[in-house]
């Protein structure tokens, strides 16, 4: 991606902590920006992957240690990122950056929900992290919110949820397959077509593109739309649906709390006993049961195929993706998968498994945001990983204000999917009209986007 | 391999070299001599080739390269540009037959200087700033500076940074590849400029000036003066291309660092270090050596030696004496000079001094082991533990470069050079030096060798310059296997 060779110099300096999943991920989305990008970790191997792959500086050394955080320059540094899988890793190296350079910024992951409570701790005196990203606690998120859409792979929300992307995969046999944009026109002002991504490519439909089997679907809506019939969502409330947890680690005990909280009948399978008595002792209406997720008959005693939920998020993702085939083969009606390899992503739709979530790409998905947060205000990458939705504000001196979007010049591979104004959401047509100071949820595909900065006279490194 | 993105950078490679050739045609036309027109015909036949190269293989998005598309393209586009560099050669007719035309071209651009031309100074100036600007661009690689140039690579750059400067260690001054290149070229063209305008103050004329820099800062050491640096039998100038001949032969990054402001980087880097001691040593050994044998006054020997010194073991190639005279511990400690050169991460060629460096320390870590077998021992360099794997791969590279140097001299004898000329001629070609010993010596050129030779020369000096793996590779059956 060449954009911006001649705006040198306003480009971010960011470290990175951790040459992890998370870590590459986002060294990787910095490095297509052209940001200069140093990254730290300690395991060869990992930095002679990054070397080998990424255009970046990988240092070999530790995240903890001050000299090697001076190696990397982190006194001309603008932002750290501290991603390793230890929580107290990231946040030693928060402690030392704030040390060596009192402007940093510094996001950390953190996942342990004990340190979450102390909030003091992330105070101006202490840590003084700029911003706490919880991978587990923005996946009970999603899946609360792919739960309310049965039908929805992947949720993206805006505007705290007042606009929703809800990714779609078209299932052989739906009615949708084989239709041909143009035909969905009923729907315009309400729901937008955004993104397809079919196998590994991703495109912005044009009204001529059909939709195949097996395609994931994006579509932009406002919440509030959803309940207003449309059978691609199949929206349902939540109340009285029966929810099968597999694996009480961090994630499955908070899920079922606020699923309990949500006076949904949760039932949650957990092979660790001890695990099994704290969590009877902390959930009040919640049936813990202590087994194997594997165990066909323990599931069938506990009535399998009348569950409406199956939500497999042990720590071990090949035994989730075998419980959800496991689950759906003895009648589960929807199975929710926890994946953390990413390249896993594309694949799990091909053999049938409804929906993944992924604690890494929803720690990527936060901390991009928080990095590109500026006149962009938030950017969320899409399961594909070649598209982007970007959230940002439309100016006073931008092309695209006050004129209809069809007259608009979009780049190839760009699509305004929501204008914000104010308390309002529109869903564009042609004849809407961008006013400045409005904000716009964009989808775009990664080589649209130099262009895109343009259009809006912002740049995504703005900053 | 991906065969689109491969030609279509090499179409863009070959664009750019005939644009490069605008510089020699300038200095055509203000001497008015007869190599305008052959000049031009070059820039258009390279233009119009690279062209139609590159709209021909368009199609794939070349962003993302692997690593064999690098070596491939690397290589590749060294031979191209052998070839688009042979061209103003060939129409000039300063060669009638192809051969002798890419010989020249090709030790112009690997930066060995090794000549085909008994009479240079014949030549039209246009053609021999070309010969210069080849070596000038070759120093610090075409393909680096493309990487430079053309922001659009992103991380394919750095398949084809490694391929074009495999250094033992990968030095990145910048996060991103493209700004590293950036860099380089910077200093380079820095140094450049101020060796130009050093040669200027001591009167030297403009041409002669430029095109004298443009070989001594790739280490290359063609001369436009049939008698090289000789012909001037200045102490200054003399002076000036050994302390330029010396920072070429250094680390560029070193360089980057001191214009930082960074303080003593030569000092405190343990690589330049030993190849200054070196340097040091040589110098004084080759002193005494002639001193009185070939040269009555102490400051005549130091001076010639000091000079013959530098020059080979940074592998330039310019001659103020011809050292083929000289006593025997002289043309030996000359022959290892060719060996050892310059420091990696520099312009020079031979076996770096970085990997002498660690294989030495190698060797002795084993001997310690025998006298302390349960000793826990590590290579270090710079405080900072060597990777085991780093070293095998020296090792591999150090036995590859034997094994194709004694191949190679085994060919040349065959042919029927004497011992010391075979050895001495794959010795400089292999090592990017230039002058050998013997028919190849600094008095002589390589026009007499037979075809075979020459060709068998020239693959030594593209191995040598892209330091044997990115070529060799291309020539296993194993990477061309789907």
């Amino acid at each position: 991606m060449a954009h911006g060779a001649s705006f040198r110099g306003e480009f971010m300096k960011i470290i990175i902590v951790g040459a992890g999943e998370v870590g590459y991920q986002i060294a990787e989305k910095l490095s297509e920006e052209n940001q200069d990008v140093f990254v730290i970790d300690k395991d060869p191997e990992k930095i002679r992957r990054i070397t080998e792959n990424l255009d970046v500086q990988a240092l070999h050394g530790s995240g903890t240690s001050p000299e090697m955080l001076k190696t990397s320059g982190i006194k001309e540094a603008d932002m750290l990122v501290a991603a390793t899988d230890s929580d107290e890793v990231n946040l030693i190296a928060c402690l030392l950056a704030r040390n060596l350079n009192a402007y940093i910024l510094k996001v950390a992951r953190l996942r342990n929900p004990e340190y979450l409570k102390e909030k003091e701790l992330f105070s101006r005196d202490l840590l003084a992290v700029d911003r706490i990203i919880n991978p587990e606690s923005v996946m009970v998120e999603t899946i609360r919110n792919l739960m309310m859409l049965p039908g929805a792979s992947d949720v993206v929300d805006f505007e705290d949820g007042r606009v929703k992307l809800v990714g779609i995969t078209i299932k052989p046999d739906s009615p949708y397959a084989g239709r041909q944009i143009l035909s969905f026109q009923g729907l315009e002002g309400r729901v937008l077509m955004g993104a397809i991504v079919r196998g590994e490519q991703v495109f912005i439909p044009h009204g001529e593109d059909t939709i195949r089997s097996n395609d994931l679907v994006y579509l932009v809506v406002k919440s509030d739309a959803m309940p207003y019939g449309f059978g691609f969502f199949e929206f349902e409330p939540n109340e009285g649906r029966r929810v099968f947890i597999v694996g009480a680690g961090e994630t499955g005990s908070a899920l079922a709390s606020a699923l309990e909280r949500e006076k949904m009948p949760v039932k949650i399978i957990e092979r660790d006993a001890h695990k099994c008595a704290a969590l009877a002792e902390k959930l009040d209406k919640a049936i813990v049961i202590h087994g194997d997720g594997t165990d066909k008959d323990l599931l069938q005693e506990e009535n399998i195929k009348d569950v409406d939920f199956m939500v497999a998020v042990t720590g071990d993702e090949e035994n989730n993706i075998l419980i959800s085939l496991l689950a759906k083969a003895l009648g589960a009606k929807k199975t929710i998968t926890r994946i953390n390899k990413l390249s896993y992503i594309s694949l799990v739709s091909a053999i049938g498994i409804d929906t993944v979530v992924s604690s890494r790409l929803s720690a990527v998905r936060a901390i991009l945001q928080y990095i590109r947060r500026g006149r962009i205000i938030s950017v969320a990458p899409l399961k594909g990983e070649h598209a982007e939705a970007i959230e940002a504000e439309a100016l006073e001196t931008s092309d695209i204000v006050n004129v209809p979007l069809a007259k608009v010049k979009f780049p190839k591979g760009a699509l305004v999917g929501a204008i914000i104004r104010g308390e309002e959401i529109i869903i564009p047509t042609g004849n809407s009209v961008i006013k400045p100071k409005d904000r716009l949820i964009i989808l775009a595909l990664h080589q649209a986007l130099p262009k895109l900065e343009k259009l809006l006279t912002v740049k995504l490194d703005y900053f | 391999m991906h065969i689109r993105r491969v030609f279509r950078l090499i179409g863009l490679l070959l664009c750019f070299l005939g644009l490069s050739m605008s510089l020699p045609l300038l200095v055509s036309l203000i001497y008015n001599d007869p190599s305008t027109r052959p000049l031009v015909f070059s820039i258009m036949l390279c233009c119009a080739l690279g062209l139609v190269i590159f709209f021909l293989s368009r199609g794939e998005e070349i962003t993302h390269l692997s690593h064999r598309d690098g070596v491939a393209i690397v290589t590749l586009g060294w031979l191209a540009a052998g070839l688009a560099g042979a061209l103003p050669f060939l129409l000039s007719g300063a060669f009638d037959n192809f051969t002798d035309a890419y010989f020249e071209s090709l030790s112009g651009f690997t930066t060995t200087g090794a000549s085909v031309l008994s009479n240079i100074e014949k030549l039209p100036p246009g053609i021999l700033m070309w010969r210069s600007v080849t070596q000038w661009l070759g120093g610090m690689g075409i393909i680096v500076l493309s990487i430079a140039i053309l922001p659009f690579l992103g991380i394919g750059g750095m398949q084809l940074y490694k391929a074009e400067i495999p250094s033992p260690v990968v030095d990145k001054l910048k996060p991103r590849i493209s700004d590293t290149a950036k860099i380089l070229w910077k200093v380079y063209i820095l140094i450049t400029a101020l060796q130009i305008a050093l040669l200027l103050a001591g009167g030297m004329g403009a041409f002669d000036a430029v095109c004298h820099t443009f070989c001594t800062m790739p280490t290359g050491g063609f001369s436009p003066k049939n008698a090289s640096i000789a012909h001037y039998n200045s102490p200054y100038f003399d002076a000036v291309i050994i302390v330029f001949m010396l920072l070429a032969g250094i680390n560029f990054s070193l360089h980057y660092r001191l214009l930082k402001g960074e303080a003593a980087v030569f000092g405190r880097d343990p690589e330049c270090r030993l190849f200054l001691s070196l340097v040091g040593i040589f110098i004084v050994l080759v002193t005494l050596d002639v001193y009185g044998s070939v040269y009555s006054s102490l400051s005549q020997a130091f001076r010639y030696a000091a000079f013959q010194v530098s020059s080979i073991i940074t592998t330039t190639g310019f001659v103020t004496a011809d050292f083929d005279q000289w006593p025997s511990l002289s043309r030996n400690v000359l022959v290892l000079c060719m060996f050892l050169g310059g420091m990696a991460g520099s312009t020079g060629g031979g076996l770096k001094t970085m990997r002498v460096m660690l294989l030495a320390k190698h060797a002795y870590q084993e001997i310690f082991r025998i006298i302390h077998p349960h000793a826990v021992t590590t290579v270090k360099l710079g405080g900072k533990a060597v990777p085991g794997e780093i070293l095998s791969s020296i090792w591999g590279f150090f036995i590859l470069y034997l094994g194709i140097f004694v191949i190679s001299t085994m060919i040349m004898a065959a042919l029927g050079l004497d011992v010391i000329s075979a050895f001495a001629s794959v010795a400089a070609c292999i090592f990017n030096v230039g002058p050998g010993l013997g028919s190849v010596g600094p008095v002589q050129n390589y026009l007499h060798l037979p075809l075979l030779g020459k060709w068998v020369l020239m693959f030594c000096m593209l191995l040598g310059r892209l330091e044997i793996y990115t070529v060799i590779v291309l020539l296993m059956p194993e990477y061309w296997r789907k």
